[in-house]
């Protein structure tokens, strides 16, 4: 018989996981809302987060600062990647935007996977030793319960961000009314530059906190960048609020199937959702 | 876009083609390795095609194509061993799953209106959920340690008229490629191919005439699904040993899709040329020991290039280029039955 204490030691591990799956949703979700690219390269970016950093860290910088580092790295990849690939992609619209962005985004993918693979041939972890907790006779992950803050604290300010900046607003008239952002003097393109750049540090810190239980290792990728996709099928893909949900539930779903029946068969009901969902209610997601 | 040549033209072009590759073991001398490479090269044209017939003509991007190979090679060889009968006769059950499951995706989407991108998710989740079974099912499938794949009975043959194994798997492989492209010609130069461009177009239009929308993307969702299926099991009687790893995202749709833009979408050619430009790179890579480790990178590279700058593929430019110079014997504006846009 399973005790409730080892339960809720899962279901903090499963929410820990939720905040990973919410940030690589959120990511995904604010580029596709904004200008119908879906960025399958989401996933490698979060894996590059996790190789500077731990670059940084070898070299003898304390984790605070290896996250920092890594963060603004992969910002700064995401802007080189925003003016030069997606800048082109731009240019067409419509389903052939779509598809063009699709492609480009999966050749990123595959292109970054084959030059990192020749640097980082091995799987790299971000312990954060911090041992575990006891509350009410449960012992939770110290890491569970950090990833869990940290989460909570980015998406509270990328939403304050959102609601209660001018910048903010003039992302949300873009999502609305392209035209009518326009109209009001927005400027789609600059706002799909910063958006992009933000989805790509909010990714990079989902591989962070990824790492901070697992190893990664550079084929981890577009596993990545399909959990992502799974969270904004089943959150809907215009949705932060979706992203954010369905993350957080698939994430305890994914954990307690994993301790009850395997994560073969976890896995697999992960995508089984998202096939469901996308059966169910394709709208969200076009 | 210049339009399709005629029915006379291509018919010439895939007998070429069959002569070539018929030849072509010759050219080699012999050698086992180059025997492979060919081999592989006539798989990956198959596998071409079939996208090109589902993804080229009807819009669906078909982005499961190793799993579904993968679920024909696995199910070829499974149901062999479990009822102890010839693969010969299980593949073709095998090949149906297949066809059954790509009907289904087709129907369903075509029902719901799909659009690409959406079609292109499902398959992409239906592609990991395969690779999951692959690897998981270790029971059935023998998991991440794979199994040894011997099956069809070729060393027979070979035994029989004198050559090596490889070489019957080769022109084996051969006869299916000429007899699919007769087949794919005979379809886009029939009503299909008609019905293809018209909801290719405007699929709004195209119904307000009388076509069976639901009725064409599911047939093209059939038959590609179908032939990767039955594709799949001579691909993993290829490498003699079947693995999960083979039939990845990465390791299959990727490739195809490259060498599908490559050598041109809509085109019957196209696969064919796509896949020796290819294979022709990855063999030059893997010549060189310290490209080896950059095959992904530059496959990455490619398929970004490809997709910005040359949408239209070797065939239809190298066709473009041949107008130009008045060296094509196409009679102008002629001979096409099927205009393509």
């Amino acid at each position: 018989m399973v005790t409730a204490s080892t339960l809720l030691g899962v279901a903090m591990d499963g929410l820990a996981f939720g905040v990973f799956l919410a940030l690589l949703g959120v990511g995904i979700t604010l580029v596709f809302g904004l200008g119908e690219v879906l960025n399958l390269a989401i996933g490698t970016f979060a894996v590059l987060a996790v190789l500077v950093a731990t670059l940084v860290v070898n070299s003898g910088m304390g984790l605070v600062v290896a996250g920092a580092v890594a963060l603004v790295v992969v910002a700064l990849f995401g802007l080189v990647v925003d003016r030069t690939i997606l800048s082109l992609v731009y240019r067409s619209d419509g389903e052939e935007r779509i598809l063009l962005g699709i492609f480009t985004t999966l050749g990123l993918t595959v292109f970054l996977d084959g030059v990192l693979i020749n640097y980082f041939p091995s799987r790299y972890t971000l312990p954060l030793d911090v041992g575990t907790v006891s509350v009410g006779g449960a012992t939770l992950t110290g890491s569970s319960l950090i990833i869990v803050a940290i989460g909570t604290v980015v998406l509270a300010v990328l939403f304050g961000f959102l609601r209660g900046t001018f910048l903010g607003k003039a992302t949300r008239t873009v999502f609305q009314d392209e035209r009518g952002a326009r109209l009001v003097g927005v400027n789609p393109r600059r706002i799909r530059t910063l958006i992009f750049v933000l989805s790509a540090a909010v990714a990079g810190l989902g591989g962070l906190v990824f790492a901070a239980g697992s190893a990664v290792a550079v084929s981890n990728g577009f596993e990545f960048t399909t959990f992502a996709l799974i969270i904004s099928i089943v959150g809907g893909v215009r949705s932060l609020v979706g992203a954010i949900s369905a993350g957080v539930f698939l994430g305890l779903v994914n954990q307690f199937a994993n301790f009850f029946v395997g994560s073969y068969v976890a896995t697999i009901i992960l995508f089984a959702t998202a096939i469901v969902v996308l059966l169910a209610r394709p709208e969200a997601i076009s | 876009m210049s339009s399709r040549p005629s029915l006379g033209t291509e018919v010439r072009n895939v007998a070429i083609v069959a002569v070539v590759f018929a030849l072509a073991p010759l050219a080699v001398l012999g050698s086992s390795y180059y025997e492979s490479v060919l081999a592989h090269l006539l798989l990956i044209a198959l596998f071409a095609v079939a996208l090109n017939i589902v993804f080229g003509h009807t819009d669906q991007l078909f982005l499961f194509m190793g799993g579904l190979a993968g679920f024909g090679a696995y199910t070829t060889a499974i149901l062999a061993d479990a009822l102890a009968i010839s693969a010969w006769v299980t593949l073709p059950v095998a090949a149906l799953a297949c066809g059954l499951i790509g009907l289904l995706v087709s129907y369903v989407s075509a029902k719901r209106n799909f659009t690409v991108v959406l079609i292109s998710i499902l398959t992409l989740n239906l592609q990991l959920v395969f690779s999951e079974i692959f690897v998981g099912a270790r029971g059935i499938t023998g998991g991440s340690t794979g199994f040894p794949y011997e099956y069809f009975g070729l060393e027979v043959v070979a035994d029989a008229v004198g050559i090596e194994t490889k070489l019957v798997l080769y022109y084996l492989v051969l006869l299916l490629l000429v007899a699919t492209l007769g087949f794919y010609l005979r379809l886009v130069h029939s009503k299909y191919g008609i019905a293809f461009d018209a909801i290719r177009e405007d699929e709004v239009a195209a119904e307000s005439i009388g076509i069976d929308v639901v009725r064409y993307k599911t047939i093209a969702g059939f038959v590609a699904a179908f032939l990767i299926g039955l594709v799949g099991a001579f691909f993993a009687r290829e490498s003699g040993y079947i693995l999960p790893g083979g039939f990845t995202f990465i390791a299959v749709d990727v490739i195809v899709l490259i060498v599908l833009v490559v050598g041109g979408l809509r085109t019957t050619m196209g696969p064919i040329v796509g896949a020796t430009i290819i294979v022709g790179i990855e063999e030059f890579l893997s010549s060189a020991q310290s490209l080896q480790t950059w095959r992904s990178a530059i496959f990455g590279a490619l398929l970004i290039v490809l997709f910005l700058y040359f949408r239209q593929g070797v065939v239809r430019s190298a066709r473009d280029v041949l107008s130009d110079l008045g060296l094509t014997d196409e009679p102008e504006g002629g001979g096409t039955d099927v205009e393509s846009r």
